[in-house]
C-alpha cells in the first residue's frame, strides 16, 4: 500500500513514477471499484493519451479518443459511465496515476 | 469565438493560458476557432520537447484539439514562411490564411479573446 | 470594423503585426510603449498613418512619455473615451 502522502487533497498521485498495477487497484479500491479487463483497456488508453498529448482528457476527448481506439461501441458516454461511475475522465485519470484534467467541470 | 495566438509557446505563459481557455470552451460546446499569428506560428513547430523546462508540451497539446472537435485552426502564411516553418509536419492541422484574410476572418466572429 | 489596442513600442512583433492587420473603419488606440508612435514624423508615424484605421492614443500614457502634441491625425483620449470606444466595437484585440 502506497501511504496517503504519496497523494494529493483529491486522491491523485503526486508522483506519476510512482503508478503501478497495484497502485491502480489501491486507488480504485478507493472510488469503490473493482478493476477488471475492462476497466484496464481504458486505463491503458488513459496513459496512452497522457504520452501522446502531455494532458489527462476532460471527458469529451476521452470519448472520442475511445471512439478512434477501441470502436464505437467504446466511445460512449454511457459505456465510460458503467466503468468510472460519475465522472469517468476525472475517476479514470486518478486510477490511472494521472493529474487531474484540467477542464474537469 | 477566434481565439488569436501571438507569442511563442515557452517564452511566457501565455501559450498555457490559451490552451486552458480553448479547452475549456469547448467543454461547453462553444464554435472555437484558432488564429496563429506572428510569433504565435512558432507553437506549430514540429517535436518539441519541453520536459526538461518542466513544462507541458504545447505542440501536443495542440495535437489533442480535434479530439474536442476543434478543426478550425487557422494560421498567418507570412509569419510561417518567415520562420521558414513547414506546416505539413506540424502538429495540428491548420488552414494557412494571408494577410489580407485575417482582418476578414476577425470580422467573422462575435468575440476575439488574444493571447 | 475592429478595436485594435496597441501596447507595445514600434520595433516589436507586436507592433508590426497589429499595422499589418488594422485598417480603415477600424480604431486604433495607442497605449503604454504604443504611444511612442504617435511621435511627429518618425518611422513608425508614418507607417501608422498608412494603415487606415482611425488612430488614438491615451493622453496619460502620452503625457508621462514626454509627447504632448502627437503627429497630425491622432487623437489624444482620456479613459472615459476608450470605454466608449470599447462599447462601440463589440471586437477588440489587445496588441502587447
Amino acid at each position: 500500500m502506497l501511504p496517503t502522502s504519496h497523494f494529493d487533497t483529491d486522491g491523485f498521485l503526486r508522483d506519476l513514477s510512482d503508478w503501478n498495477p497495484q497502485v491502480a487497484e489501491q486507488i480504485a479500491m478507493t472510488e469503490g471499484i473493482k478493476l477488471e479487463p475492462s476497466h484496464w483497456e481504458i486505463l491503458e488508453l488513459l496513459r496512452a493519451y497522457y504520452l501522446e498529448f502531455d494532458s489527462s482528457p476532460a471527458m469529451r476527448a476521452l470519448v472520442k479518443y475511445c471512439a478512434l481506439n477501441l470502436g464505437p461501441d467504446k466511445g460512449k458516454s454511457i459505456y465510460l459511465l458503467s466503468l468510472f461511475p460519475g465522472s469517468p475522465a476525472k475517476i479514470g485519470c486518478k486510477v490511472a496515476g494521472l493529474p487531474k484534467p484540467d477542464n474537469c467541470l | 469565438m477566434l481565439v488569436v495566438i501571438r507569442h511563442s509557446p515557452y517564452g511566457s505563459s501565455l501559450a498555457k493560458a490559451s490552451l486552458d481557455v480553448v479547452l475549456a470552451a469547448a467543454a461547453f460546446e462553444q464554435n472555437i476557432a484558432l488564429l496563429f499569428l506572428g510569433d504565435g506560428v512558432l507553437q506549430l513547430i514540429p517535436h518539441q520537447e519541453s520536459s526538461a523546462l518542466g513544462k507541458k508540451n504545447i505542440g501536443r497539446q495542440l495535437a489533442s484539439l480535434p479530439l474536442y472537435d476543434i478543426d478550425s485552426v487557422y494560421v498567418d502564411a507570412e509569419a510561417a514562411a518567415r520562420y521558414n516553418i513547414d506546416l505539413t509536419t506540424s502538429p495540428v492541422d491548420t488552414q494557412s490564411i494571408s494577410t489580407g484574410e485575417i482582418h476578414q476572418l476577425m470580422t467573422e466572429f462575435d468575440h476575439i479573446l488574444g493571447f | 470594423m475592429i478595436l485594435h489596442t496597441l501596447n507595445a513600442a514600434p520595433s516589436s512583433p507586436a507592433f508590426n503585426d497589429c499595422l499589418k492587420i488594422a485598417r480603415a473603419h477600424d480604431a486604433l488606440v495607442l497605449m503604454g510603449d504604443g504611444v511612442y508612435a504617435a511621435i511627429d514624423s518618425a518611422e513608425a508615424y508614418d507607417i501608422l498613418l498608412s494603415c487606415g484605421a482611425k488612430l488614438y492614443m491615451l493622453r496619460t500614457d502620452a503625457k508621462a512619455a514626454g509627447i504632448s502634441t502627437p503627429g497630425a491625425g491622432i487623437t489624444a483620449i482620456d479613459m472615459d473615451d476608450l470605454v466608449a470606444l470599447t462599447e462601440e466595437f463589440p471586437r477588440q484585440q489587445a496588441w502587447y
